[in-house]
């Protein structure tokens, strides 16, 4: 039983420290933008392909894919804030509905250049941390545990203790205060919304030689990316993390315990007992939400 | 804003739409062209059961317009196929059921089915068309214009139980995990009804997992924490089979997997070893192999068709690149019976006789006690094992012959899982 315990809380630290780059992501373009990103789940998509285009079709090393995955997908970001977002920035659902709209587009965009099926993916390394028989830690699993740990350090380095993190963090607080303080919101909106995309980008790419990689895998993670932030409280990038630890533990422990499908509506009700008990999540305040 | 929709326009409209409608239901043959249906999911996560069966067909229907087409009684047709993607989306199966019959003019329409189909059977219902699916759960006595002529799906799974327990008697117990939908269900009945006769004892129940899972660690942690001697995969999508496999793989698992396909093998090799793919049991053989050339195998030139499959589509073989065209197969040789392309008479000269010319030899029209009506077409099939990195035919087994000796396990395992044609809603 213990080893199970212990297999089972490794899965789960692995589960958090991708969902929490994706979850802090969401939260980061929501924080300054105002935008909820439905396409933010294809970012995700979008950083697996380029692990498939670079490192499985170029054969070009791993980690030079994972740096031009979170490139790539963090200038996107830059493209959707000029040519989405920043238009519709007095529109918050106009924002939303441009989203859903990009969703689709990036989708069908992966399936006219990649096809319909899985990509294979090589495996970037086949060793494994053998703690006993039934514990085990793939390196490759260990590598993503550590790239989001390294990763959410630094982000919160940014944030507070550099002059542009505590400009983004005065756009998310008060746009208002903050411009009239000389800050500008168009240069804080496109770093927040490069952070952003880049970090959805690195975990599709960090992640893509252990999921199937496919045109549509980007729904799953948004519907947990969601779970996570409303839990975490909308706005908060402390709340995504530790929600998204929380949610990793619940998610993984019931599914093991009991089954998936329990696990789903667990992790579900979870998000429903947090509405109920504190609508603004457990870290959000009430002007964010 | 003043409506341009006039009362004349309104009686226009009406009145094509009118006439339209009393069109003859089936345009059989359109010139010299017989056009058939093809409504699967073409995107999507499903995809894979889809895709590669439309590329099979291409070349089945260049190979038969090169040796003269389909001969009925009023001539030699080229077969032309329509396609539809469905996005195995039971209101999107509808349209595309509609479109293909009222537009396209199809003759016959094949489908992968499952939760796809209920969305076409008003279609069917109303019009009479002969539908064909890969999952005969789909059948009930109100699918009376539904067949399913080539797999037996998930019937067929018992025959890799039965000859892995009699080949491997020292494997005693096992795990089962799926997707929970309409193709996982009836396939864990099917396994556990199978185990239950093989005498393999199941470690736990069933794990059900939700299909848009993308982490299959912990599935894979529950499923080996008591250390079977086999894991079953079930009906698993490839999305699913290959991460389960890689995690198997890194989590130690050393015992045998079972599982009702494992398409793109070859990756799931490259992605664990071939050591730990060595001895996988399956049910969908590589076409080209030797034992495909015997002489009870209906499938014309079957080697061939994989070779120039490959050739066409490197790397894309899978468990349907072959089945919608042995489809065709049956449909051609019923139309040149009948020497129609009338559903009614295509479907009367198919099940004629109560025998059919399956794929995989002679089979009988069966399913009364199962499905509820005599529409899957039943008979042997292969059991495959992973042998030096290739997919390789074992044995071919009867089912027929399994169910006459365990049939009531079978709709017990059903029943208990409300796969039962009464109980399907």
């Amino acid at each position: 039983m213990l080893d199970l315990l212990a297999q089972t809380s490794l899965n789960a630290v692995y589960a958090a420290s991708y969902i929490s780059l994706i979850a802090v992501g969401l939260v980061l373009i929501f924080g300054v933008m105002g935008v909820i990103n439905f396409a933010h789940g294809e970012l995700f998509m979008l950083g697996a392909y380029a692990v498939v285009a670079l490192y499985a079709d170029m054969q070009l090393p791993f980690l030079m894919a994972v740096a031009a995955g979170l490139l790539f997908v963090g200038l996107l970001g830059l493209v959707m804030e000029r040519t989405l977002f920043r238009p519709l920035k007095d529109n918050p659902l106009g924002g939303l509905v441009a989203s859903i709209g990009l969703l689709m587009i990036l989708q069908a965009l992966a399936v006219l250049g990649f096809g319909v099926r899985m990509e294979h993916v090589p495996p970037v390394t086949q060793e494994v941390i053998a703690f006993s028989d039934k514990v085990r830690l793939p390196l490759a699993r260990l590598y993503v545990i550590v790239a989001a740990v390294l990763l959410l350090t630094g982000l919160w380095y940014f944030l507070k203790r550099t002059r542009f993190g505590w400009a983004l963090r005065a756009s998310a607080q008060d746009p208002e205060a903050a411009a009239l303080q000389g800050i500008s919101i168009t240069q804080t909106a496109r770093i927040a919304m490069f952070i952003g995309a880049a970090l959805a980008g690195v975990a599709g790419a960090l992640t893509a030689p252990l999921v199937s990689v496919n045109p549509h895998m980007g729904h799953s993670v948004i519907v947990t990316a969601f779970i996570v932030i409303i839990v975490g409280g909308v706005g908060s990038l402390e709340g995504a993390v530790i929600a998204s630890v929380v949610y990793a533990f619940v998610h993984t422990f019931v599914t093991t315990l009991y089954d998936g499908v329990i696990a789903d509506i667990v992790g579900l009700s979870l998000m429903l007992l947090v509405l109920i008990v504190r609508p603004t999540g457990l870290f959000g305040s009430a002007d964010r939400a | 804003m003043i409506s341009r929709f006039t009362r004349r326009t309104f009686l226009k409209s009406t009145a094509v739409t009118a006439v339209s409608a009393g069109l003859p239901r089936f345009a059989a043959a359109q010139g010299n062209t017989i056009r058939i249906g093809f409504l699967a999911p073409l995107t999507g996560p499903v995809a894979a059961w889809g895709k590669p069966g439309l590329d099979g067909c291409m070349i089945w229907a260049e190979r038969i317009n090169a040796a003269g087409g389909i001969k009925l009684a009023d001539g030699s047709y080229q077969v032309e196929f329509v396609s539809y993607d469905n996005e195995y989306d039971p209101a999107k199966a509808r349209t595309g059921a509609t479109k293909l019959i009222r537009e396209d003019g199809a003759s016959f329409i094949m489908m992968l089915g499952g939760d796809t189909w209920p969305g076409v059977q008003p279609v069917a219902d109303r019009t009479g068309m002969l539908f064909s699916t890969l999952l005969p759960s789909d059948l009930s006595p109100d699918t009376t214009t539904l067949i399913a002529p080539a797999e037996v799906h998930p019937i067929y799974n018992v025959t890799g139980v039965e000859w892995l327990a009699e080949n491997r008697p020292e494997l005693q117990t096992a795990v089962i995990c799926a997707q929970d939908d309409a193709l996982g269900l009836p396939s864990i009945a099917t396994y556990l009804a199978a185990f239950e006769a093989a005498g393999i004892e199941m470690q736990d129940d069933p794990l059900l997992f939700d299909p848009a899972t993308t982490d299959f660690a912990p599935v894979v942690t529950r499923l080996i924490s008591k250390s079977p001697d086999i894991v079953c995969l079930d009906t698993c999508y490839s999305d699913y089979v290959h991460p389960i496999c890689e995690q198997l793989f890194q989590q130690g698992y050393k015992g045998q997997i079972i599982s009702c396909t494992a398409d793109f093998y070859d990756q799931i090799i490259a992605k664990t070893s071939r050591e730990f793919m060595e001895g996988f049991v399956f049910q969908f053989p590589d076409f080209d192999d030797p034992a495909l050339n015997a002489d009870h195998i209906n499938f014309v030139d079957p080697n061939g068709f994989y070779a120039e499959y490959n050739k066409r589509h490197p790397g894309q073989w899978g468990a349907v690149s072959w089945e919608y065209a042995s489809i065709m197969d049956l449909w051609k040789a019923a139309a040149e019976k009948a020497g129609s392309a009338d559903p009614d008479a295509v479907a009367a000269a198919m099940k004629e006789g109560g025998k059919g010319e399956h794929a995989f030899g002679t089979a009988d029209w069966w399913g009364t006690e199962l499905f509820g009506i005599d529409n899957a077409l039943v008979g042997d099939w292969p059991v495959v094992a992973i042998e030096d990195g290739k997919a390789t035919i074992k044995e071919f087994r009867s089912i027929p012959a399994w169910y006459a000796k365990h049939g009531d396990l079978l709709i017990k395992h059903m029943t208990a899982y409300d796969q039962m044609w009464n109980q399907r809603g």
